[in-house]
């Protein structure tokens, strides 16, 4: 059926664990072994299909994985996925994109005919056909990442996430009403994700909620890429411009409907089960009109339940917020399930009781140094700071191995919570913010010139 | 090791006084501790006392009536003062600049000289000679009559000036002493976190020279966190300050901007990238292809090519067969460098990894040599979206050179073109597409005296022109 389930191999039995009664509990050094074994597995089959991973392995001289700090050379920068010149994207030279494409994907993507390919949509349309189902988002550089994957990644996103769900405390019971906050950029891998969970927690015949707002389509995000290149060129006219400020005007209304619907949607609910999923963000947003429009724990079932991921997003919330949301939407800590995790894996880490993100067996947790060149080996006890990398046995279309731009404190010993699986702080930060931001320097580019489209 | 990394990243590390110059006067103090990445160290510095930094417009800047002869003269002293470094200042602030490893020691050894020998009486006076036109306007008040009658006495009168220095050049430091001295305004200098020495050392050594003379108590030099609004918020004001002499982009300026109001300008010296333009002469014999590549070289790997003259994006008229020659060569030529300047640092991996794709796509590119900071040439169809670094050379291919006008924009800087003659027929096309300086292949480091920078006249920027309006000349 797919590489990952066909091998009879270490690869397989670990990511198998995802259907284990509680596979967080697997100590570290029970599993090292294994994890690297898997690991060799992954590398011997896939240096030959993916370039970029043959290029690594060579540069590195890595021709077997057998501990740790032979992994560090063969992961990926989290850029690799947007390494791709944006002037192709921009004069949609497909079959360019497509070449470089191949170069980080498993499955080879062949020369296709390209007639009738309107824009980017259409050609990831194309590129479903062929059993390569790409995601993109926009970065913080603004530029689309674009990262294959397989039918395989998609399915076991979603069946992860629900797995993840009830060890984060949550029994799916078809019992509640789904209520989806803010947009989510249409993706396959964001579609794929949330099936499972909503299947499983939707009661019969109720259906979960979604804000009518128009998608944050991917053809969207690319305009503005285009944009942005033109303004940066020189050849953006001020109507074009203009045009731009007029449609993000739009889209801020877009999110600001959202919420209030968002909110509509949870105060007519508010006699069932709810199970609410979103971003931090708009979820504090939520609450705040939700409580001005005078209803607050008290008008919501004791039962609901929460499931978030990811951090605050540079959204400005005030200290106490998460007792805000709770006491306004009647949660509790043992009610809602956060995960911590990178769109270029397929598995999120997932916060138990003691706060602390916990790694699936499946899914080596690297710490590295700032510059992400240098392993941290992992301690018998205590906590050591860094930046996180990770390898995802699960994943099938790409290569598994990617670091992060996330400085995270991690540890190797047993949790507080019970679980002795490696976990990660609650307090994850971005490099990116942590810049000292008064490096002056007299070289740069026209980037700086360009206002207001990021 | 690793386990030594890993408790260094949790452990502090000892930090490094970095003591200010307020008006003419040493501040020791260890205060406030302040975190460098780019020096990878911390460094303590002493509290700011925000009232030191400001003098009342009631009271004349300490220069205001002294004669620009004698300003002259106590920098060129101060530049010798700098040559004996007899308290080793200087010596230490490069120890300390040198341990960031972005340059290498003999390079901003080198920086330093060529610092002290800027301090030069006669290339000064020259230089404002040629930004202002007529020098006395700095001493005088400068009588003028027009076609009509009218007398004028105009003066280039002293400002008060605020400079956020980037931290990549001694040069920068010692060149705004001197233009800000030769103004004689009134100057606070605010250093930037990857160098908060170099400025105090140079000032240093005027204290050697003459601990009360007027040029030291017209300048401070302070380091707080650009966008500490407890003293941006405080200080940018047209009450104290008529410009902000600032450098660079991105969040250094931006926080800037957002104190500018009337009575408060900007002077910006806006982030610059660089490029070549390479005729098909360059394909005449292999002598010249030899010869080109040379100095195509030096201009993108001087400085390890941190600065903004260094060129980043080459335009090669030719086929993709002869571009590959040049390419080959520049690759070889930026190689040679290393054993007199070093390497400079390996590219970031989000970087190296990119230029590694470009490698597997090989019709579409071409790579010579490794992101390791010795030298890496990368051919490609159009310029590369990553801004180039760390001896980097984007080359790419054009039919001719006019082709790559398209490429020009504002934040392009210097234009190094061979054959020098061709220089002619691409200058307006390069200035109407927003270039600012245009050389000779290989001349990217090279300064006439006095010359605009970044399309303007320095000096000229930074005084007050005031004039005293005095009627009609009488008739009798």
């Amino acid at each position: 059926m797919n590489t990952a389930m066909t091998l009879d191999s270490q690869v397989r039995q670990l990511v198998s664990l995802v259907d284990a009664e509680n596979p967080f509990d697997m100590a570290f050094s029970e599993v090292l072994p294994r994890q690297l074994e898997a690991i060799n597995e992954r590398f011997q089959d896939r240096v030959h299909k993916i370039k970029l991973l043959k290029n690594r392995a060579e540069t590195g001289a890595i021709t077997q994985v057998r501990r740790m700090a032979d992994v560090v050379p063969l992961l990926f920068a989290h850029t690799a996925y947007k390494s791709y010149p944006e002037g192709w994207l921009v004069e949609q030279k497909w079959d360019r994109l497509g070449r470089w494409l191949d170069t980080v994907s498993t499955n080879r993507v062949a020369p296709m005919s390209l007639d009738g390919i309107q824009g980017l949509d259409d050609w990831l349309g194309r590129l479903g056909e062929q059993g390569h189902y790409v995601s993109c988002s926009s970065g913080t550089t603004g530029k689309c990442a674009m990262m294959n994957a397989t039918q395989v990644d998609l399915d076991f996103a979603g069946h992860a996430l629900l797995r993840g769900l009830v060890f984060g405390g949550l029994a799916p019971n078809h019992d509640r009403r789904m209520i989806s906050l803010g947009q989510v950029a249409s993706t396959p891998r964001n579609r794929a994700t949330g099936r499972p969970m909503t299947e499983a927690l939707s009661a019969p015949g109720v259906e979960p909620f979604y804000p009518q707002v128009p998608p944050i389509t991917i053809g969207g995000i690319t305009e503005m890429v285009t944009l942005r290149k033109k303004m940066s060129d020189g050849t953006a006219k001020p109507g074009e411009v203009a045009r731009y400020e007029a449609e993000a005007a739009a889209r801020a209304k877009a999110i600001e409907s959202a919420v209030q619907q968002a909110a509509d949607a949870l105060i007519e609910s508010r006699h069932m089960k709810l199970h609410i999923t979103g971003m931090l963000g708009p979820m504090y947003q939520v609450a705040e009109l939700v409580r001005s429009k005078g209803y607050s724990a008290k008008d919501f079932s004791p039962e609901n339940s929460a499931f978030w991921s990811g951090g605050l997003k540079r959204a400005v919330l005030p200290p106490d917020y998460r007792k805000f949301i709770f006491e306004t939407l009647n949660l509790t800590t043992e009610r809602i399930c956060q995960a911590y995790g990178m769109q270029e894996i397929s598995t999120t880490a997932i916060r138990c009781k003691a706060g602390r993100y916990h790694m699936a067996p499946w899914v080596m947790l690297l710490l590295l140094d700032e510059s992400g060149d240098h392993l941290i080996e992992p301690t018998a006890s205590g906590e050591l700071e860094g930046r996180a990398a990770f390898f995802d046995l699960s994943l099938d279309g790409r290569w598994g191995g990617v670091i992060s731009g996330d400085k995270i404190r991690a540890t190797w010993e047993p949790c507080a919570c019970g679980n002795r699986s490696p976990s990660v702080g609650e307090d994850v930060q971005r490099y990116a913010d942590l810049a000292s931001g008064d490096k002056i320097a007299c070289a740069g580019t026209i980037d700086a010139y360009v206002r207001g489209v990021t | 090791m690793n386990q030594v990394t890993a408790l260094d990243a949790v452990k502090p590390r000892a930090a490094t006084p970095a003591p200010f110059f307020i008006r003419g006067r040493m501040v020791e103090g260890t205060e406030v501790r302040h975190k460098s990445r780019d020096l990878g160290v911390d460094f303590v510095t002493p509290k700011i006392d925000l009232d030191a930094l400001i003098a009342p417009r009631t009271e004349p800047g300490p220069l205001f009536d002294v004669r620009l002869e004698e300003i002259l003269d106590f920098l060129v002293e101060t530049g010798q003062a700098m040559k004996r470094d007899k308290d080793g200042y200087l010596r230490e602030a490069v120890n300390r600049i040198s341990a960031t490893n972005v340059l290498p020691r003999v390079m901003i050894d080198s920086q330093v000289r060529m610092a002290a020998d800027y301090l030069n009486k006669r290339r000064l006076l020259e230089y404002a000679e040629r930004n202002l036109g007529n020098v006395k306007l700095l001493d005088e008040w400068v009588p003028n009559v027009d076609s009509t009658g009218r007398r004028s006495f105009t003066r280039a009168f002293p400002p008060r000036l605020i400079h956020v220095l980037p931290g990549n050049s001694p040069m920068v430091s010692v060149q705004s002493i001197a233009l800000g001295s030769m103004v004689k305004a009134v100057n606070l200098f605010k250093m930037g976190s990857s160098d908060p020495f170099m400025a105090v050392a140079i000032l240093r050594a005027m204290l050697d020279v003459d601990p009360n003379h007027p040029v030291p108590r017209s300048i401070s030099a302070v380091y707080w966190r650009g966008g500490d609004e407890a003293v941006e918020r405080a200080i940018y004001r047209p009450q104290y300050f008529d410009k902000i002499v600032a450098w660079g982009g991105g969040d250094a300026i931006t926080n800037v901007i957002k104190y500018l109001m009337p009575g408060l300008q900007l002077v910006s010296f806006d982030p610059k990238t660089s490029i070549s333009m390479i005729g098909s002469e360059a394909f005449d014999s292999d002598e010249i292809l030899d010869e080109v590549a040379t100095r195509a070289a030096q201009d993108v790997g001087m400085s390890n090519q941190e600065a903004c003259v260094c060129s980043r994006v080459l335009f090669v008229e030719g086929d993709r067969k002869q571009v590959d020659r040049f390419c080959e060569r520049l690759h070889r030529k930026l190689v040679a460098q290393n054993a007199v300047s070093g390497k400079a640092p390996p590219l970031p991996r989000d970087l190296a990894e990119e230029v590694e794709t470009f490698r597997m796509m090989d019709d579409d590119f071409g790579v010579w040599g490794i992101g390791d900071g010795s030298g890496l040439v990368v051919r490609s169809d159009e310029p590369v979206d990553f801004h180039p670094i760390n001896k980097t050379a984007n080359v790419v291919p054009v039919k001719t050179l006019k082709s790559a006008l398209k490429y020009v924009n504002v934040a392009t800087q210097t234009v190094g073109v061979y054959p020098p003659a061709r220089q002619v027929e691409l200058r307006d096309g390069l200035a109407g597409g927003g270039a600012q300086r245009v050389v000779r292949l290989g001349d990217a480091g090279g300064q006439s005296i006095g010359a605009p920078h970044d399309a303007m006249y320095i000096m000229h920027r930074f005084v007050h022109w005031i004039v005293h309006e005095d009627g009609f000349v009488s008739k009798a």
